[in-house]
């Protein structure tokens, strides 16, 4: 199939269709606003539907409503308008409704600024709306993965009845790449939406469908809770992806997610100019979060120093360090808001922070 | 005579690097000066290249708060004086789809004056909305209706960046050509690569195309990459 040239948010629009969501609901907001874009001028000549909110909570609520009828469907925000997204998410989450939610992450906190960020790792991994509950998220490095990752999020939505997360920084939405489209094979072990409203007659073969987060019953709350914790573990052992890179007998390992990765891979290769071997281990779902791999390789004898770098204050550093439990002393590098390294920079902190 | 350049077309068409590269080629001739009309989208504009441009004495004006990541569509007095001092060509980089030609709009009186003036389209046949000719004359009857400007000449822009080959810009010749049969414009300007375009070249004279889908050839060179765009297994 012919390459086509595109920019992140139109690349990860026409993946959501090409995966059979025919119905978004959103805000604008940059740098994610070509996603609700894409989907303005395309939806309606497939007989989808595209509706521009009036706010990011009224935009999520409908997905919760298109969701609860079974129908594949997603919404798309930045940082600040997926706060506003928060409540919603929980309510997916204890609705056990499959959605996809997108979050083209810009500085922060508050308004902060329309520059890449990666300062929503806590929010999206520990929670971010209230109770016990998680959503998938997926980290894209380069558009194409972007493609990917967001047709596989369907996939894992409906799999697993949660609302599932791509996780990019905007320089993923606001960035030309070549991409391709490659025809993928229809799951076929998707469970079937039985329970999703589509409407109840006498003649129905089924008891109604309802759809609620509301469990007033104490052993109903905790049933439901057990089945969502049981879920998760089962996500975390099966859904986990990670990639390793040049981490062989590599002395120096780099941890990092999203576009910061990509430059971590020019970083690896200056510095191996220098003569020092550095690897990269490359978290591609941030929940569940690869702690195997990461302790795997951070383990290995050869290692010496380990540095995780993000354009944050420092967050997805503390579950390296969990998952590293101590056996290593696990260093950072990164700024708050809006900052993005280079590679040189990322070479120069190498050797900086290299313990002899 | 002062010669005016105004370049407009669906956003992520290569509007601000095309308008880079004929800036520093203008110069080579005499004065030049860049305007970022650009009130759309906050990256990837040519004042970004501020310090290139300097080096060159490209003069530049910008919106007033490109670059401070503030969204807001205000332009600086001072891009009035282009219609009036003498420069030898002046090059508007004006913002993608509708939206950003509105910002051209309020300056109509000021292209009716001017003698030497070409409006070029600007289209790369390989992105999603202006891959066919219904599409790009869709877009482009309402970017022309807000910029208020009778389109000149179309500019084959047509490339997947590092991954193209010739065959990316014979794509855009026949779309070039598909273009002057619903509208008669013709094409102004075939941009590529140096290595890709003399390709297309040779092929072009090879089968006799007709130039007036050709237009005059300008090789580019990429100055909107990103700065780590350096490693390897991913391309860019």
């Amino acid at each position: 199939m012919a390459k086509e040239f595109m920019k992140g948010c139109e690349a990860i629009a026409e993946a959501a269709i090409q995966a059979g969501c025919h119905y978004f609901f959103g805000y604008p907001i940059t740098p994610q606003t070509e996603v609700p874009e894409y989907m303005a001028a395309k939806l309606p000549k497939i007989g989808g539907c595209f509706l521009q909110a009036e706010s990011e909570v009224a935009a999520i609520n409908m997905v919760y409503g298109a969701a609860g009828a079974g129908a594949r469907v997603m919404t798309s925000s930045s940082s600040p308008g997926v706060s506003l997204k928060l409540e919603g998410i929980s309510y997916l989450a204890g609705a056990e409704l499959p959605a996809v939610i997108v979050n083209m992450m810009r500085g922060g906190p508050g308004l902060g600024s329309i520059q890449a960020s990666q300062g929503d790792y806590f929010q999206t991994t520990k929670g971010g709306g209230h109770g016990d509950y998680h959503v998938i998220a997926l980290a894209p490095s380069t558009v194409q993965e972007a493609i990917d990752l967001m047709q596989d999020a369907f996939d894992l939505a409906d799999m697993y009845r949660t609302p599932t997360m791509l996780l990019a920084d905007g320089t993923i939405g606001q960035m030309m790449e070549p991409v391709e489209f490659k025809p993928r094979e229809k799951r076929t072990d998707l469970p079937a939406k039985d329970w999703a409203t589509t409407g109840w007659g006498p003649n129905s073969n089924r008891p109604r469908a309802v759809v609620n987060s509301l469990y007033i019953e104490t052993e109903e709350l905790q049933e439901m809770n057990d089945r969502l914790q049981a879920r998760y573990r089962m996500i975390e052992e099966k859904e986990t992806r990670v990639e390793l890179y040049n981490v062989e007998d590599a002395e120096v390992i780099l941890c990092a997610y999203g576009t910061v990765a990509r430059i971590c891979k020019s970083a690896v290769a200056l510095a191996a100019k220098q003569g020092v071997k550095v690897g990269l281990v490359r978290p591609i779902t941030i929940w569940p979060f690869p702690k195997k791999a990461v302790h795997d390789t951070i383990a290995q004898d050869s290692v010496k120093t380990v540095i995780t770098i993000e354009i944050s204050a420092g967050q997805m550093v503390e579950d390296v360090r969990l998952a590293v439990n101590g056996e290593k002393e696990v260093q950072f590098f990164g700024k708050p808001g809006s900052y993005c390294p280079t590679a040189e920079e990322i070479c120069e902190k190498i050797m900086e922070m290299r313990r002899a | 005579m002062k010669k005016t350049y105004v370049l407009i077309g669906n956003y992520g068409s290569g509007k601000t690097e095309i308008s880079l590269n004929l800036a520093l080629e203008s110069r080579k001739k005499g004065s030049t000066v860049l305007v970022d009309l650009d009130i759309i989208n906050p990256y990837f504009r040519s004042t970004e290249r501020k310090d290139m441009l300097d080096e060159h004495d490209i003069q530049l004006f910008s919106p007033i708060f490109a670059m401070t990541t503030v969204e807001v569509p205000s332009l600086p007095p001072d891009i009035y004086s282009v219609f009036i001092d003498n420069h030898d060509t002046v090059i508007f980089d004006v913002g993608g789809d509708p939206a950003g030609a509105i910002a051209l709009g309020q300056y109509k009186h000021h292209f009716d004056t001017l003698e030497d003036l070409e409006v070029l389209y600007v289209v790369n046949a390989i992105r999603p909305f202006t891959k066919e000719v219904d599409m790009v004359l869709d877009m482009m009857e309402k970017i022309k209706a807000c910029s208020r400007l009778n389109i000149t000449g179309f500019v084959n822009n047509s490339n997947i960046s590092y991954e193209t080959t010739k065959e990316e810009i014979m794509r855009g010749y026949e779309l070039m050509k598909g273009l002057y049969e619903k509208t008669g414009i013709e094409t102004r300007m075939t941009t590529g690569i140096e290595e890709q375009l003399n390709e297309f070249m040779k092929d072009a004279e090879a089968m006799n195309l007709d130039k007036k889908f050709i237009g005059e050839t300008m090789p580019i060179k990429r100055y909107m990459h990103r700065d780590w765009e350096t490693f390897s297994e991913y391309g860019i």
